[in-house]
């Protein structure tokens, strides 16, 4: 290098970085701040965190919480330890809370419309003018004497705020509260009390059974109550009390817990509810059934042979009879029907089934088995009103019934077929409220949006369902104040009645925090076990306040006998393979929906936190997929990422294929959850929503909507960019996955 | 000299020019801090610590039970000077916060990075005077930071004292 070049080279370096340094100084970014308080929380200790009993509201099996709370802010939620649902531990959906409420597409203040329906065209006013303009609307609509004309949608309300709105109603002159959530049970409701006379559901004792035989119960990832399953799940699988316990699981496409059975039997979707009555055909036919009447059983299961079923169901006949005998010889075992067989159109029938199976083999009120629960403490409207279903509430609107309807925390225009027409329902009633803490698809064809309160803001109660065998009462109570200008449903509604007044002058409360504590007082008078468990209702309500709520020690214990008889069931039964929409020939394939782990219903796929999860079976992230069998994939000519296009005769989707092993090669799957059109930036515009191209097809007792009800066919679509956290499924000549049968057990 | 060596050169020296830049502002940017930042108001420890005598925990009011010590309140300063020396341009500028309803932005002079987990509540619960850290609070009209708070320090103070794991990786860093 010459000198010269060398002088250059110092002199850039050193101008460089006296400019640099220079920048430095100028730009240097403000020390960061110590921003006091201007007056100090007294309960707030800066850095110290508090801690707050809840309720999770997330699902509906009711979870107790512990939110961490630092300066005002929910930091983290864990669950409660103490809380008899699910004893400290809690899901990846209850875990998201904290950005339930910090959300950024959260609704900060109440709107009234000013576009036309659905453009999602708002003007902000205030909480005044929002009561004012309901309460005029509902005074005009009973003016004119039409007072039965307000609807109301709301999920199954099981706490204090049900009993709130119930009174509401009843006081205003509507009888027209339509409790509806896509995966509600219905059909298990139904079929529990036709078979047992249970109004509640019962506790399935997973715990304390040796062999479970799961009808399509996805239990350890969404169904019912999935975090106190799982750890009951655990404690079976633990070989402690008597040996490890077993499960089968009967299901076309493996789920989670399918993939943690010792046997799954795949039978052909459809024929669950007969392999079930084949299963207890054999049992009768052996001689190993209990209880009474075996003529009329006979009677009742004389049409499912086991030989017959064999080929309806593709599960062989030696197969059924080994399940019989496992079923009935292995002590305590439990039957389970799950949203897999109760998710056809005659979904009943399969739980039916399934309650006969429990009966005949004498699991019906022992331990490890079917537990019937305890009256809850704190009464509610527990039975499920299966006259109010979603048709009929099309049907209603057609009619020009409804002249009001107020939604709360409900999305039913994402979570019904598109051939139900909820949306031109919503969209064409004369009033609409929607009590929402986001602009989903529902929420979009209101005319008056009211930002509802979070879990973590509000307060409330909640009666576990199912119950865990004793008595459980949960309390929500706010462990923020309220971040935006919401309000909690109770508080609408009592604010609507007080500036209504005249008829619904009776509910005086003050505020909802108020009627809910007014309540519990009541209860604790009434109740002897609560009263005896604290010398004055203050104390007792403390003490409920910090652990987060009620429940008395006690063990689970068969309190009732249940019993099955052949009669009440037998007018219940599936006659023949569920119904599918669409000739095998235009649609070779099956479709079986189920809820994605996280998003559920389609309630967590705002959450980025959830949209990131891996789902646990095929790793996916931020999107939909199709499962589709390798063999039934390479015939079709469509590899894994290929986009491809589900038709069915009612609609067509598009979804990324992922090659799933775990699949009949006559059945593809699509998770539930994503697909939205509004709902927030997670979760529009992502992904395909599947429940849009099924037909509506209600079964005829309940009114559950049919999720298992067509047949599709595939096609592929191009490239596509499904993201999987996986990296293969094959262990690829590597030998890392040894299998040893385990004793006694045959090798297949 | 021809066309492409003198490109060669251009890309050099630019790129010679901006190592050296990002070495200058790196450097300013971490030895050349401000030990003594302004504060949105001229707040003297000399007056209140050293010729009042008013003690540390008098204000800092967290210190023994938390993480943080806690910046006063601004109510804890009305406390006192809705009454004492009102008068004072200073004082007058705090009444217009407390007036305003809005708290005062005082600058940072002790930052730790998140990484560090730091507690003054086990440093005060293990007898170490507030000095020991701060410097002579009492005698500074405007607070200067004394410390290094680099991890060598704390690691020389914890040698020294025997703290039991003090040495170990997860005590602060967790």
């Amino acid at each position: 290098m010459k000198r010269r070049d060398f002088l250059k080279f110092i002199g850039v370096g050193a101008a460089g970085g006296a400019a640099g340094f220079i920048i430095g100084k100028v730009s240097k970014p403000p020390g960061a701040k110590l921003i006091p308080y201007v007056v100090p929380d007294e309960n707030i200790i800066p850095g110290v965190a508090n801690y707050y009993s809840s309720l999770c509201t997330l699902c509906s099996a009711g979870c107790g919480i512990h939110a961490r709370v630092m300066e005002g802010r929910v930091k983290k939620i864990e669950g409660n330890p103490l809380h008899p649902v699910n004893k400290g531990r809690l899901c990846a959906l209850g875990q998201a809370m904290p950005q339930v409420t910090y959300n950024p597409d959260r609704i900060k203040g109440p709107l009234k419309r000013r576009g036309a329906k659905g453009t999602g065209d708002y003007v902000d006013i205030t909480w005044e003018e929002a009561i004012t303009i309901i309460s005029k609307n509902l005074s005009d609509i009973a003016k004119s004497g039409s007072a039965d004309g307000l609807y109301l949608l709301t999920p199954p309300q099981r706490g204090n705020l049900g009993a709130l709105i119930d009174s509401f109603l009843t006081a205003y002159g509507s009888s027209n509260h339509y409790q509806y959530e896509l995966f509600g049970q219905r059909n298990l409701y139904f079929a529990n009390h036709a078979a047992m006379g249970l109004a509640n559901a019962p506790h399935y004792d997973i715990e304390n059974a040796k062999y479970v035989l799961s009808f399509g119960a996805d239990f350890t990832s969404t169904w019912m109550s999935p975090v106190h399953y799982s750890a009951a799940y655990g404690e079976m699988r633990q070989a402690g009390k008597g040996g490890r316990g077993a499960l089968v699981q009967v299901e076309p496409r493996l789920s989670l817990t399918g993939a943690n059975a010792d046997e799954w039997v795949p039978a052909k979707p459809g024929t669950e509810a007969i392999l079930a009555l084949a299963i207890a055909h054999a049992v009768v036919e052996k001689g190993w059934a209990k209880g009474g009447d075996l003529d009329g059983w006979r009677h009742v299961l004389a049409g499912y042979k086991p030989s017959v079923a064999a080929d309806l169901t593709d599960v062989s006949e030696e197969r059924i009879y080994a399940i019989a005998r496992a079923f009935t010889h292995t002590r305590p075992s439990l039957a389970i029907g799950g949203d897999g067989v109760s998710s056809y159109q005659d979904g009943v029938s399969g739980l039916m089934a399934v309650n006969i199976l429990n009966h005949l083999a004498g699991n019906n009120g022992a331990t490890g088995g079917v537990i019937p629960n305890p009256e809850p403490a704190i009464k509610r409207d527990s039975a499920v009103d299966f006259k109010r279903r979603i048709s009929t509430l099309a049907a209603d609107a057609a009619k020009g019934k409804v002249k009001a309807l107020i939604i709360y925390n409900s999305n039913p225009v994402f979570t019904t077929p598109v051939a139900a027409k909820l949306a031109s329902v919503i969209r064409d009633a004369p009033f609409v409220v929607s009590m929402s803490s986001f602009l989903d698809e529902t929420a979009v064809y209101a005319d008056l949006i009211l930002p509802m309160h979070t879990g973590l803001e509000d307060w409330g109660d909640d009666a576990p369902e199912p119950g865990v065998g004793t008595r459980v009462m949960t309390i929500m109570q706010p462990a923020i104040t309220p971040y935006y200008n919401s309000k909690g449903a109770g508080d609408v509604f009592l604010g609507v009645a007080k500036q209504m007044g005249g008829r619904l002058s009776g509910l005086k409360a003050n505020s909802f925090a108020e009627y809910l504590k007014d309540a519990w007082r009541t209860a604790y008078s009434k109740d002897r076990q609560m009263s005896a468990s604290a010398l004055t209702f203050d104390e007792f309500w403390e003490g409920a306040l910090k652990r987060g709520g009620w429940w008395p020690k006690a063990t689970v214990e068969a309190r009732r006998q249940v019993t099955v008889s052949a009669r009440s069931v037998s007018a219940h039964l599936a006659q023949m393979p569920a119904r599918f929409e669409g000739k095998d020939t235009d649609y070779p394939f099956y479709l079986m929906l189920y809820p994605h782990s996280a998003h559920r219903d389609g309630r967590g796929a705002n959450l980025p936190w959830l949209q990131e999860l891996p789902d646990p079976m095929t790793s996916v992230v931020w999107g939909t997929w199709v499962e589709v069998n390798p063999k039934t994939a390479a015939r079709l000519g469509l590899k894994e990422g290929d986009m491809a296009a589900i038709e069915s005769p009612s609609g067509k989707i598009t979804a990324p294929v992922y090659l799933y092993p775990g699949i009949r090669p006559d059945t593809v799957a699509v998770p539930i959850g994503q697909g939205h059109t509004q709902y927030g930036r997670y979760a529009a515009r992502r992904g395909a929503n599947p429940i849009e191209m099924l037909p509506h097809s209600e079964d005829a007792r309940t009114g559950a909507i049919a999720l298992n009800s067509t047949r599709v066919k595939l096609s592929g679509a191009g490239p596509s960019n499904m993201v999987k956290m996986e990296g293969s499924t094959k262990e690829l000549g590597r030998e890392i996955i040894q299998t040893a049968p385990p004793d006694g057990r045959s090798e297949s | 000299m021809n066309s492409l060596s003198l490109i060669k050169q251009l890309i050099a020296l630019v790129i010679v020019g901006g190592a050296a830049f990002l070495i200058g502002y790196g450097v300013n940017i971490t030895y050349f801090y401000d030990r003594t930042p302004e504060q949105p108001i001229e707040f003297s420890h000399k007056i209140h610590a050293g010729d009042n005598k008013i003690p540390c925990k008098y204000c800092h009011l967290y210190v023994e039970r938390s993480r943080v010590a806690g910046v006063p309140n601004v109510q804890r300063c009305m406390g006192c000077h809705k009454i004492i020396k009102t008068d004072s341009p200073l004082i007058q500028k705090l009444t217009s916060y407390w007036d305003k309803k809005e708290p005062i932005p005082w600058v940072k002079v002790h930052n730790l990075p998140d990484y560090v987990h730091f507690t003054h509540k086990r440093h005060i619960k293990a007898g170490l005077d507030c000095s020991l850290c701060h410097g002579d609070v009492a005698s500074m009209s405007r607070i200067t930071r004394v410390a290094s708070l680099k991890m060598g320090w704390c690691l020389s103070c914890h040698e020294k004292r025997e703290v039991k794991n003090g040495k170990d990786c997860w005590t602060c860093h967790k």
